[in-house]
């Protein structure tokens, strides 16, 4: 099992008042699984992911992930499991705008100590593989919020993660780039990966084989297509 | 994060924005160069000093007297009685005169004087030999060389036994001065020794320039001083008619001037190195909250809280180091120039670059804490939504 949550709840203090945002979830996502997590706005589905990715604890309850306990861990055990075990897609595709495509991608790398001359070299495959060669030395600025989301996704793949977080992927691009970042995820999953979708769109849900509806901070899975 | 990522890093933040990385460093680029070139000019100070004790030794007692002041040669006897007997007294009448052999012609300053002078040290002879008694009572035309004398009137021959005119006068070189060199004795370099009976004769004065003391011991020369500073005030009743200063009261003054303005030199760099110190901290600050978000993306791909401190504490000793290396460029620049400018010798010091680098890189490291603390205190799920 990639990830397995048990009565997992999370609530927000603000001053005296306690506001429930997830309540007591019981999840479980397979390996290589191709899965969406589906809700309206402030239904909870961001903290779900967050929590997922370890940039969130969860106040109650406990989270297995890719078969170890990550409930009790610290802020270096995350750093640590997120950098080799999870692969962040964001909507807003979060690339530094100082550096090139390039060393964006490299970034993973940087912090498992990978020397320089190797991590260019597996930068460049990555941003190969989701077909931008020709734009390595392009600042963010200077791609298409397309071409930047396939940097982002090139940067969650270098690090040969088994588990991609992607939260509304698709939000910030028109409907054609969306359908190719759709498509480029759906061949990773198909490449042995487990993919993790946040979205409000129900057409991108179904295209996923596991649907997790999140309404008012609980769980109903709508299914697991085989 | 590697030390190499690091200042990879830092290195690119600073060419990306220039201006402000040189506006940043600026204090710092201030603080180092004056730290340098303020050392430089203590130490030439400091080798003045020394070279006026190598020169005369600490146990002199000069006499002048001031412009007006009648002060002939009989000074010579009146002073000699009231000091202890271990005294040497050198009168000196300084006058300058034009020069020449048949070939050349200079003017120098002759110092029309005693056998004793020679006794004050810092004096020796490259040929010759200094004036003689006899030579004094007899009033003989002789003259002594100072180095640079020897060597432009008669382009490096030995004068020795050879005849130069002054004022129309013609006198035996009996001797040649070693070169003194650089420092107060310099003068000594250029100076034409005759006894004092003939310069009496030469220049139809007994005024004397001053009276050179030379006591046994530093303490002595002091208590003579004193000895003379009650007879001139007595007798002239103004203590201003004659300065009466021992070496030793010449050094200390010169010393106690030296770290007063040492002291204050320091002052004004570490006040410099603080002010870019605070710079540093400011733009630091400005750059953590500027890139909040970029902190953030290195939180979610696995940058630790030490590696985000790490980032940001390399770049402001980046910042703060380059602003070091272009202040000691900037030093060592003007150091050259020091003695062209401000006439004072100053001497560059390789201990004050090596002490100008480590405070540049102390002020980087201590001011740069604070600013790497916060950002590495950042919560990753804050950082990334922030909207800058």
């Amino acid at each position: 099992m990639m990830i397995r949550l048990v009565s997992v709840s999370k609530t927000y203090q603000v001053g005296t008042e306690t506001y429930p945002v997830l309540r007591d979830i019981d999840l479980e996502v397979p390996h290589g699984m191709f899965t969406a997590i589906i809700g309206p706005s402030g239904s909870g589905k961001t903290t779900l992911l967050n929590i997922l990715g370890g940039l969130d604890v969860p106040s109650q309850g406990s989270y297995w992930l890719n078969g170890h306990d990550v409930s009790h861990f610290n802020r270096e055990e995350w750093a640590h499991e997120r950098n080799h075990t999870i692969g962040f897609v964001f909507q807003s595709f979060q690339l530094i705008p100082s550096l090139s495509a390039l060393d964006n991608v490299a970034l993973p790398l940087i912090y498992r100590r990978t020397p320089p001359k190797q991590r260019r070299i597996l930068a460049q495959e990555a941003l190969e593989q989701v077909g931008l060669a020709k734009r390595m030395n392009h600042r963010p600025t200077q791609l298409s919020g397309g071409q930047q989301q396939r940097v982002a996704i090139a940067r969650a793949l270098i690090g040969q993660p088994p588990l991609i977080l992607a939260d509304e992927p698709t939000g910030n691009l028109d409907h054609q780039t969306g359908e190719e970042i759709l498509a480029l995820l759906e061949s990773l999953n198909r490449n042995g990966k487990t993919v993790i979708i946040v979205t409000h769109s129900h057409e991108v849900a179904d295209k996923c084989r596991q649907v997790v509806h999140v309404e008012d901070g609980h769980v109903t899975l709508a299914g697991v297509l085989s | 994060m590697m030390w190499r990522d690091g200042v990879a890093l830092a290195l690119r933040g600073l060419t990306g924005n220039k201006l402000r990385a040189l506006l940043t460093m600026l204090g710092v680029v201030i603080g180092v160069a004056a730290v340098i070139v303020l050392v430089a000019i203590g130490q030439g100070a400091s080798s003045l000093v020394t070279s006026r004790i190598e020169t005369l030794g600490t146990n002199v007692v000069f006499v002048t007297p001031s412009a007006g002041t009648f002060y002939p040669v009989s000074e010579t006897t009146t002073v000699a009685r009231v000091l202890p007997s271990g005294d040497h007294v050198v009168p000196v009448m300084s006058t300058g005169a034009k020069i020449s052999t048949p070939d050349n012609q200079s003017s120098a300053l002759i110092d029309g004087t005693t056998p004793k002078y020679f006794a004050l040290g810092g004096l020796s002879l490259a040929s010759g030999h200094f004036l003689t008694t006899p030579e004094l009572e007899q009033a003989q035309h002789v003259a002594v060389l100072g180095a640079n004398q020897a060597a432009n009137l008669f382009n490096g021959m030995n004068p020795v036994g050879s005849s130069v005119m002054i004022l129309g006068q013609q006198f035996t070189v009996i001797g040649v001065l070693n070169a003194v060199g650089q420092g107060p004795g310099a003068s000594q370099d250029n100076a034409i020794f005759i006894p004092l009976s003939v310069s009496e004769f030469l220049f139809s004065t007994n005024q004397l320039s001053e009276l050179i003391i030379q006591a046994p011991s530093p303490n002595i020369a002091n208590l003579s001083a004193d000895e003379l500073t009650r007879l001139y005030t007595n007798a002239l009743g103004s203590a201003n008619a004659v300065s009466v200063a021992s070496e030793d009261q010449v050094l200390q003054t010169l010393q106690a001037t030296r770290s007063t303005f040492t002291d204050l030199l320091a002052g004004t760099a570490a006040i410099a190195l603080l002010v870019g110190g605070i710079g540093i901290m400011n733009i630091m600050l400005v750059s953590v909250t500027e890139r909040t978000r970029e902190i953030g993306i290195r939180q979610a791909l696995g940058a630790t809280r030490e590696d985000v401190l790490l980032q940001f504490l390399i770049e402001s000793m980046v910042l703060s180091l380059s602003g070091g290396i272009l202040g000691a460029a900037i030093g060592v620049g003007l150091t050259q120039l020091v003695p062209v400018i401000l006439k004072t010798p100053a001497i560059f010091s390789p201990s004050a670059l090596v002490l100008a680098f480590v405070f540049s890189t102390a002020v980087g490291l201590i001011f740069g804490l604070y600013p790497a603390f916060k950002a590495s205190a950042l919560e990753p799920i804050h950082a990334l939504r922030y909207d800058g």
